[in-house]
């Protein structure tokens, strides 16, 4: 039997749900530190 | 406002940790994977198909890793009230959850070369699935409190009862029967030959601190939550 | 009265997630969680023909045996203590092979042989590279 499709397949799923999971935690990350920034300034003013 | 002396020395910590986690984490990813698909020696027995350990090992390390963090956190939650604590918590589950999804995957995936089965239902692979499914729950319970701003006590005793499954995972394949082989790195040494082990290790060290920037992420997310819900709150009152 | 639905819901796939999570466990628990029966066991403890089981051990040096139909092989499963013959019509994973672990699913027939249905190969946990001179060949090979 040839491995490789098995190791590919490991591999492809592994990293890209690692990256999905860590483009994800970034952007949401972003966005509520963000407007939380924004609310302070706003609340100082 | 002295309830926020802590998060805020924290963030002071985490706002720069956070990049050189990522960094290090994704180069190390990277270096350990490549040496394991095309540099290292295939196993005697099992052929190519051993590369698979380089990252079927280190998602279900991080999978059962993450629920230790859990426990710790829930028990620093419980007996020291600590403010930090209940967020960690929180933080770690949906990471945790993932890689455990990943590690029951690429385990399912590198058992139908080598033992010639997607799945069994075997002491070992049931209880990892439990784990799973234990995240779930936690994940469930935890963001029952959320929107209070609140830690949830359910969710922390879930935590801590629920980490009885680490012991019973690591320990199946000892106890029972099993189809997956015993422990191959013990206190006692390796069975693994150091041409096939050394991308694993990098490949665990590389994944653990991607882990720790994605739970800094996570909880500096959830800290910002509480701080917009407060300032919020402040604002409508006055 | 939205929130507190909403923490209802989610209590309630709490609730369902832990449930199944004692499920799975309990599932996978039965039989003392063991996934197979050694010989020795079965020679303590007889089963029954047509009882179906699994049986793990050792594949018996030699004894793998291919039958002139070409698809059915024999051999013996051995713990150190006990043996059983077996036999299987299909297709092995690579790794079985013999003095390797195998796991058998399928039941025993009147005369005592097991007939398996289904073959798992389980390997040991030891790791290593192949020999030295099969490097050597495949380099120069390639």
């Amino acid at each position: 039997m040839d491995h490789w499709p098995f190791i590919v397949a490991a591999y492809g799923i592994t990293i890209g749900a690692t990256l999905a999971l860590l483009g994800w935690s970034m952007a949401v990350m972003r966005a509520r530190e963000n407007k939380a920034d924004a609310l302070r300034k706003e609340h100082r003013r | 406002m002295h309830g926020f002396a802590n998060p805020t020395r924290f963030l002071n910590i985490a706002r720069p940790l956070t990049p050189w986690f990522l960094v290090l984490g994704l180069a190390t990813i990277a270096f350990a994977l490549g040496a394991g698909l095309f540099y290292t020696p295939p196993d005697y027995l099992q052929g190519d198909s051993v590369r698979i350990m380089y990252v079927h090992v280190p998602t279900i390390w991080l999978g059962m890793a993450g629920w230790a963090g859990i426990l710790v956190a829930g028990v620093m939650q419980l007996v020291w009230k600590h403010p930090l604590a209940g967020i960690a918590g929180r933080a770690i589950a949906v990471p945790g959850a993932m890689f455990t999804a990943l590690g029951l995957i690429t385990g399912s995936i590198w058992g139908r070369p080598t033992w010639g089965t997607w799945w069994v239902w075997d002491g070992r692979l049931t209880s990892a699935l439990v784990l799973f499914f234990l995240y779930l729950g936690y994940i469930a319970l935890a963001s029952a409190s959320e929107e209070q701003g609140g830690t949830s006590k359910m969710a922390a005793i879930f935590g801590i009862v629920g980490a009885i499954n680490l012991p019973i995972i690591h320990y199946s394949v000892t106890w029972w029967n099993s189809i997956h082989q015993v422990q191959s790195i013990t206190l006692q040494g390796s069975t693994i030959d150091m041409a096939i082990l050394w991308p694993m290790l990098v490949s665990m060290a590389g994944f653990t601190l991607l882990f720790a920037a994605i739970v800094l992420m996570r909880m500096r997310t959830i800290i910002a939550g509480v701080r917009i819900e407060a300032r919020l709150r402040r604002m409508a009152e006055g | 009265m939205k929130a507190k639905h909403q923490r209802l819901t989610l209590a309630v796939i709490a609730v369902v997630a832990v449930i199944g999570a004692g499920f799975l466990a309990l599932a996978g628990l039965r039989d003392n969680a063991a996934l197979f029966r050694t010989p020795a066991e079965i020679a303590v403890e007889p089963v029954p023909p047509g009882q179906s089981i699994r049986l793990g051990g050792m594949v018996a040096e030699g004894s793998i045996e291919h039958l002139p139909d070409g698809v059915t092989i024999t051999f013996i499963v051995e713990d150190g203590e006990a043996t059983v013959p077996v036999r299987f019509s299909g297709i092995t994973p690579d790794l079985f092979q013999e003095n390797s672990g195998v796991v058998a699913e399928g039941a025993f027939d009147a005369n005592g042989v097991f007939i398996a249905d289904n073959i798992l190969a389980k390997h040991d946990e030891n790791y290593m590279p192949p020999p030295m001179e099969d490097m050597a060949s495949e380099a120069t090979a390639s």
